[in-house]
């Protein structure tokens, strides 16, 4: 039974600070070591008990500082792309060969906001206490990218029982444009904790197009969170197929600042042999004449546990809000679990918002209809799960992003 | 092609099929006739393969017991059946699924699985010959469809999976008259002397377009009177209780 509590002695092996920054680091290590990892008790973790999910997987957590640097990346050939390689959430390969690189700020991610925030989030105060990589990406004002950029998150396969704390931020300037790929490759054979905090501000009018997949299983824990602003008239869409990490929680925060934004948020998941995920969203509509959708789909089978908590807050000026929720699961087997709490919180009296969560086995008569045709029982099934799931691939507009991602899909869906 | 004998089928402990004997010739069409809850869909799932019945008596396909034979071996091995209610089936690509279905069968048979090209070509043949808007497999397997579109998809998909044996559940329900003198030309040219039907229906109005060797009514479970395309002729005229 691992009781985590890193000493300062964890953050020198990080590097050395200025005082200032050494302070907000043991600061916030103190802080997390008064809370620990967050339990079922804390209503946000009611369903993922991450003190005991840690305590069962982990004998101790190390730091992971240095590894490797010869990893071998596969590189997706299926479409054209620019890319920065992560290892282990250090940057450490940048290639923008299709962009005019004037236009585009990366680096190393230096945090230089020591200002004490209180965060209710153990894993936050985690993050800012011990965080030792990540990046910074800037896309200057009217720069649109002419291809898809490719992130690849690298896990070496000296990963074991380590833990690894990355910041992120992304900041797209007005009126530019980026389409990512977030693409994670787990080559650890053991269990590891990622734990990332993320900052994405999108400008006015700007458009963030992000895909997240990943190659094969993983045995890591993930925890991603992930705090989000957009301005008036950006477009945000975030299309989610995490297909198998042992845990992984994605807590998702957006913040409408202004009128006339569109903030789309899809998943679908493929959860089996013990998986454990959450995707838990916040979408704060803060001003008038937005747009938020969310749609999530699950199937979960040999155990596995799905978990979707979505809210949706209205403040009282946001008028003429759309919002729109949904949440669909299919459980394969009787002790799969899936577990839905949709919420709505308006002050706003002229809004159109409307929530929905279902979830069953897969359908008897569909089965036997496949089956009549020739399809046995397990085709039948796989044909119907890939059906249910790929219909979030469908609103992928990108054809070749969709016929890659589709591939993915599948061939998780019939390796099972 | 197909022998039933004192067939008796319950579900839920509740007894549909109360003895039924028909026998079908290679390249006989068969009309089954009954007012409703006579049994007429519990035939179809019976044959079928549908889980869930208690089936007793003698059911032969091709001279082999049926009753224990699951339902893809049953349409691999040529039985296939049209739904009355096609089921929708969200996410999944119509074109896929015909590919994947008759390449299923094909293989079950011994035949080489047909490539993209090959079957674009069958497929866009098979649908000129129903009217059918190609566009229309490429959306979502029956999603959207309506009534007439999925009975025609349900021929289509007869029509290219080439069943020595197949069972029309109420095709013609729901279509209008153009519609079903499609369906009924889509039947009419699959048939030739190898291939039997048995063809479900409510109405009289389909048999004049494709003619039946025979006709049955069904009521309560059993065969009640068997005949020709007469025998419809009555029954359009005096209804089922005329018959005796």
């Amino acid at each position: 039974m691992l009781n985590y509590k890193p000493s300062e002695k964890e953050i020198d092996k990080i590097g050395k600070f200025s005082v200032e920054e050494k302070n907000f680091r043991l600061e916030n290590l103190k802080n997390f070591n008064s809370f620990g990892f967050p339990n079922k008790q804390e209503e946000d973790w009611k369903f993922s008990d991450l003190r005991d999910i840690v305590s069962k997987n982990f004998a101790k957590l190390d730091l992971k500082l240095n590894f490797a640097k010869d990893e071998n990346v596969e590189f997706i050939k299926d479409f054209e792309h620019n890319y920065i390689v992560l290892v282990n959430g250090k940057l450490t390969i940048k290639n923008f060969q299709y962009e005019d690189s004037n236009q585009i700020l990366i680096n190393t991610y230096l945090n230089k906001d020591f200002s004490n925030k209180k965060e209710a989030n153990p894993l936050i105060y985690l993050n800012h206490a011990l965080s030792a990589n990540g990046f910074n990406l800037e896309v200057k004002d009217n720069y649109k990218f002419k291809k898809i950029l490719v992130i690849y998150n690298l896990f070496t396969k000296d990963l074991n029982e380590n833990i690894l704390n990355s910041q992120n931020r992304i900041k797209l300037g007005k009126n530019s444009e980026l389409h990512i790929c977030d693409y994670v490759i787990n080559k650890s054979q053991k269990n590891f904790f990622n734990n990332v905090y993320e900052n994405l501000y999108l400008e006015t009018s700007s458009i963030l197009k992000n895909i997240s997949i990943q190659k094969g299983k993983s045995n890591g824990f993930f925890y991603k969170f992930s705090k989000n602003i957009l301005l008036s008239k950006s477009n945000f869409s975030s299309f989610i197929f995490p297909l198998g990490f042992k845990f992984n929680k994605l807590d998702l925060e957006f913040n409408l600042k202004g009128e006339n934004i569109e903030c789309n948020i899809q998943a679908a998941s493929f959860l089996r042999k013990g998986d454990h995920q959450e995707i838990k969203t916040r979408v704060n509509h803060l001003a008038p004449n937005c747009k938020s959708y969310q749609k999530v789909k699950n199937v979960i089978d040999l155990e596995a546990k799905g978990v979707y908590q979505g809210k949706i807050f209205v403040k009282d000026i946001a008028q003429k809000t759309d919002a729109y929720q949904l949440s669909k699961a299919i459980l394969l087997d009787e002790k799969s679990e899936f577990d839905a709490k949709p919420e709505l919180e308006i002050y706003a009296d002229d809004v159109k918002c409307s929530h929905g969560s279902s979830s069953g086995n897969v359908e008897q008569d569909s089965i036997y209809y496949l089956m009549t045709r020739g399809l046995n029982r397990k085709e039948s099934i796989q044909l119907l799960i890939n059906g249910f799931l790929s219909e979030i691939v469908g609103s992928i507009k990108n054809q070749t992003i969709k016929s890659f991602i589709e591939k993915e899909l599948y061939r998780q869906v019939y390796e099972h | 092609m197909l022998e039933i004998k004192n067939l008796k089928a319950s579900i839920n402990n509740k007894q549909i099929l109360k003895g039924l004997n028909i026998l079908i010739k290679p390249g006989e069409l068969h009309a089954i006739m009954g007012p409703n809850g006579s049994g007429k869909s519990t035939l179809a799932n019976v044959l079928s393969g549908k889980e869930g019945y208690e089936v007793s008596g003698e059911l032969k396909y091709q001279g082999k017991d049926l009753i224990k034979i699951p339902i893809d071996e049953r349409a691999q091995k040529g039985i296939f059946l049209a739904f009355q209610y096609p089921t929708e089936i969200p996410g999944v690509n119509t074109n896929n699924f015909l590919k994947t279905s008759l390449n299923k069968i094909r293989k079950a048979r011994g035949e080489k699985e047909l490539d993209t090209l090959s079957f674009i070509k069958m497929i866009k043949e098979k649908s000129n010959e129903l009217g059918m808007d190609e566009k229309m497999l490429s959306r979502q397997l029956n999603v959207g469809f309506s009534g007439g579109e999925k009975k025609k998809n349900e021929i289509l998909q007869m029509k290219i999976l080439n069943p020595n044996l197949a069972i029309l559940d109420e095709t013609d329900s729901g279509l209008d008259i153009d519609a079903l003198k499609t369906v009924a030309n889509g039947v009419n040219s699959t048939r030739n002397k190898d291939k039997s039907f048995l063809v479900i229906t409510h109405y009289q109005r389909l048999l004049n377009y494709i003619k039946p060797d025979y006709v049955h009514v069904l009521t309560d479970g059993r065969i009640i009177k068997s005949g020709s395309m007469e025998l419809a002729e009555q029954l359009e005229k005096s209804g089922y209780k005329g018959i005796n």
